[in-house]
């Protein structure tokens, strides 16, 4: 069954695949609401994004004729190894930062992030903590003290080298 | 040639230019050094960095990076037999057996010193010929430019590693999310779905940092080993390096030449050049070197060549604007990022950013021959920190580095989004680079297909009728038949 042994195959054939699908219905939509998609060179901003749409729905559908036929010599199935698992969670982790950051601020959202990374990579809870805590620091110092950056402060309006 | 350097070194020789040449080699020693990151991880991490800097200063730190880290990666190719990066995966055939000869130092002494060397016979080919090939370049018009950035895109995508037609669609994915934002003749917002973020498209350093940073830490934690550390021989620092490439000195010019000219074909690369180097050195060799048994030609054969690329590959990067590997179209994206456009404008009006370009390249070579065989008992030490350390720091940067480019949490969005993309097509085994390449040059393509199109009245034969851009377009055709042909030909015959 080439669905299971091309699994990230087909993910990918999908992902590509539905980028000429989202510039057809822009251009059909958004772009003629804005008389861009019809026209000269000059005025016809449609155009140009139509080519590569169909070349790249051209590809995807010998794409999709290999793999059906077995042309792809490298299989790409969905095999977990015992750490993608880890690899989710870390990805969940990382989501739920993003969400928190502009809440809460880069001194309290990163600690905790690193904190959890660092144990679960498998570190004791000091060292997870103590790393943490100092990565967050340095690199605080060089983005705020060194290149000017603001970090996200949050709602306790907290920074160090700001 | 050396009116150029000269109108660059004033930009180059500052103190901060030259402190973030040693801090790049550093980095890129380093980051080269341990399995699984490389140079292009380097610049990418340190592209946020670099947009808060002066232009050459900037420049001189990432080039150095890419120097370093092109370097780096043979050292555990020697110590561990795991290569850093790609570009050393040739230096463990003789690395490693020499190395399990006794002679660890010897070997990382011959491949530091040779990649340096190699970089600077590159270096002196970059000067000799980019400003040529620039002057050649001001012939061209906007029919050209589309078709050399055809040319180029089509280059990477088909020679990259992975299939033709996996390239071609990553190219092409990185040509369609290039016209994401405003188009630049109509003001009109295309692909941006109402969302005020997108009016300039997404940002090129997210979308690199996410393709390439993130999606490898995904691979790095399902590849699992966190607590790792590796057993390595005790080093020392050693100068004898010096004395046993001068009789390899041939094999050095000759591997640096084949690796500076494979890396001006866009898309060539560093680990295709070393191994031909590396064949070509076998069959040169005399019979007493037993190559593959730890042949001292062996490990400065690889190592000339993939340095050596990086200066092959700046060559049609600066001079026409189409970058030569995945590294050196960050390095594009960055120049631009930085206010300047490759090509023959940059020879033409900045002269001294182009000079200080060259000399920065210069500079990273010279630096990494010293800093390379000072730093080898450092190398040791790196190379035993575990994953559990390594990733979640590098995910830190990752962030904020993009962060800090427009103070903007989108843009982190953007950096997630394209890293699980990037996992997806690592993971079906799609090449990366053609996407950046992609990104880089569409709207080159775009601006000067429709300002063509413009000039003919709308009638595409100008782009058969003037003969530049007609025997670009016929070469694009008869690269597009040969990888079609070679293609289908194996299947027929299995």
């Amino acid at each position: 069954m080439k669905l299971r042994e091309h699994a990230y195959d087909w993910l990918a054939w999908l992902l590509i695949g539905a980028v000429p699908l989202l510039i057809f219905w822009q251009n059909a939509t958004s772009l003629t609401e804005q008389s861009v998609a019809s026209g000269g060179p000059m005025s016809n901003a449609a155009a140009y994004p139509a080519i590569i749409a169909w070349i790249l729905l051209g590809l995807t559908a010998i794409n999709a004729l290999r793999i059906l036929a077995g042309r792809i010599s490298q299989h790409s199935p969905l095999d977990p190894t015992p750490t993608t698992r880890l690899a989710l969670i870390a990805t969940v982790l990382f989501v739920a930062y993003l969400l928190c950051l502009g809440w809460l601020g880069y001194y309290i959202a990163t600690p905790v992030l690193l904190t959890l990374l660092f144990a679960m990579l498998g570190l004791g809870p000091i060292a997870s903590l103590a790393g943490a805590v100092a990565a967050t620091l340095i690199v605080a110092a060089v983005f705020e003290g060194l290149l000017n950056v603001v970090l996200p402060l949050g709602i306790f309006n907290f920074t160090l080298f700001g | 040639m050396f009116d150029l350097l000269l109108e660059g070194a004033p930009l180059y020789f500052s103190p901060a230019s030259v402190l973030l040449t040693v801090l790049g080699i550093i980095g890129g020693l380093v980051i080269g050094v341990l399995p699984g990151l490389g140079p292009l991880m380097g610049i990418v991490l340190l592209l946020p960095v670099a947009f808060h800097l002066e232009p050459i200063p900037a420049m001189a730190m990432l080039i150095a990076v890419y120097v370093g880290g092109s370097a780096g990666g043979s050292i555990s190719a020697i110590l561990l037999r795991i290569p850093g990066t790609p570009l050393a995966a040739a230096t463990l055939f003789d690395g490693y057996p020499l190395a399990q000869k006794g002679r660890s130092q010897d070997a990382i002494g011959l491949s530091i010193t040779a990649s340096s060397l190699g970089g600077l016979v590159a270096g002196i080919v970059l000067i000799f010929f980019s400003p040529v090939l620039a002057d050649f370049a001001l012939n061209f018009a906007p029919p050209e430019y589309a078709a050399m950035a055809l040319l180029g895109l089509l280059t990477i995508a088909v020679v990259s590693e992975g299939s033709a037609i996996k390239g071609m669609l990553a190219g092409g994915l990185g040509l369609a999310v290039a016209t994401v934002g405003t188009d630049e003749f109509t003001q009109a917002y295309r692909y941006t779905f109402g969302t005020i973020n997108l009016t300039s498209g997404p940002n090129l350093v997210a979308v690199v940092v996410g393709l390439f940073a993130l999606s490898e830490l995904f691979v790095q934690i399902e590849g699992g080993n966190f607590r790792d550390r590796p057993q390595i021989q005790k080093l020392r620092i050693s100068f004898r390096a010096f004395r046993l490439i001068v009789n390899h000195r041939w094999n050095v010019v000759r591997s640096a030449l084949l690796g500076t000219g494979l890396g001006a074909i866009p898309g060539a690369g560093g680990d295709v050049s070393a191994f031909v180097s590396y064949a070509v050195a076998r069959r040169l060799a005399s019979e007493e070197e037993a190559y593959g048994e730890g042949a001292e030609g062996g490990v400065v054969a690889t190592e000339a060549a993939n340095n050596g690329t990086c200066g092959g590959a700046l060559i049609p990067t600066l001079s026409l604007g189409i970058p030569g590997d995945a590294s050196t179209a960050v390095l594009l994206g960055a120049l631009f990022l930085l206010g300047f456009f490759p090509g023959p404008e940059l020879f033409q009006y900045h002269a001294d950013v182009a000079g200080g370009i060259f000399l920065a390249y210069l500079a990273s070579n010279v630096v990494l021959i010293v800093l390379g065989i000072v730093l080898v008992p450092f190398f040791g030490t790196v190379l035993k920190v575990p994953k559990a350390w390594l990733l979640p720091l590098v995910l830190l940067l990752s962030t904020m580095g993009t962060y800090a480019l427009q103070n903007s949490v989108f843009d982190l969005w953007v950096m997630l989004a394209f890293g699980g993309i990037g996992y997806v097509l690592r993971k079906a085994h799609y090449p990366l680079a053609p996407i950046i390449i992609g990104m880089i040059l569409g709207p080159v393509l775009e601006n000067n297909f429709r300002r063509a199109l413009l000039l003919s009245r709308d009638g595409p034969m100008i782009f058969l009728e003037r003969p530049i851009s007609a025997t670009i377009l016929a070469i694009a055709a008869v690269m597009l038949v040969y990888v079609t042909i070679t293609t289908v030909r194996p299947r027929k015959r299995s």
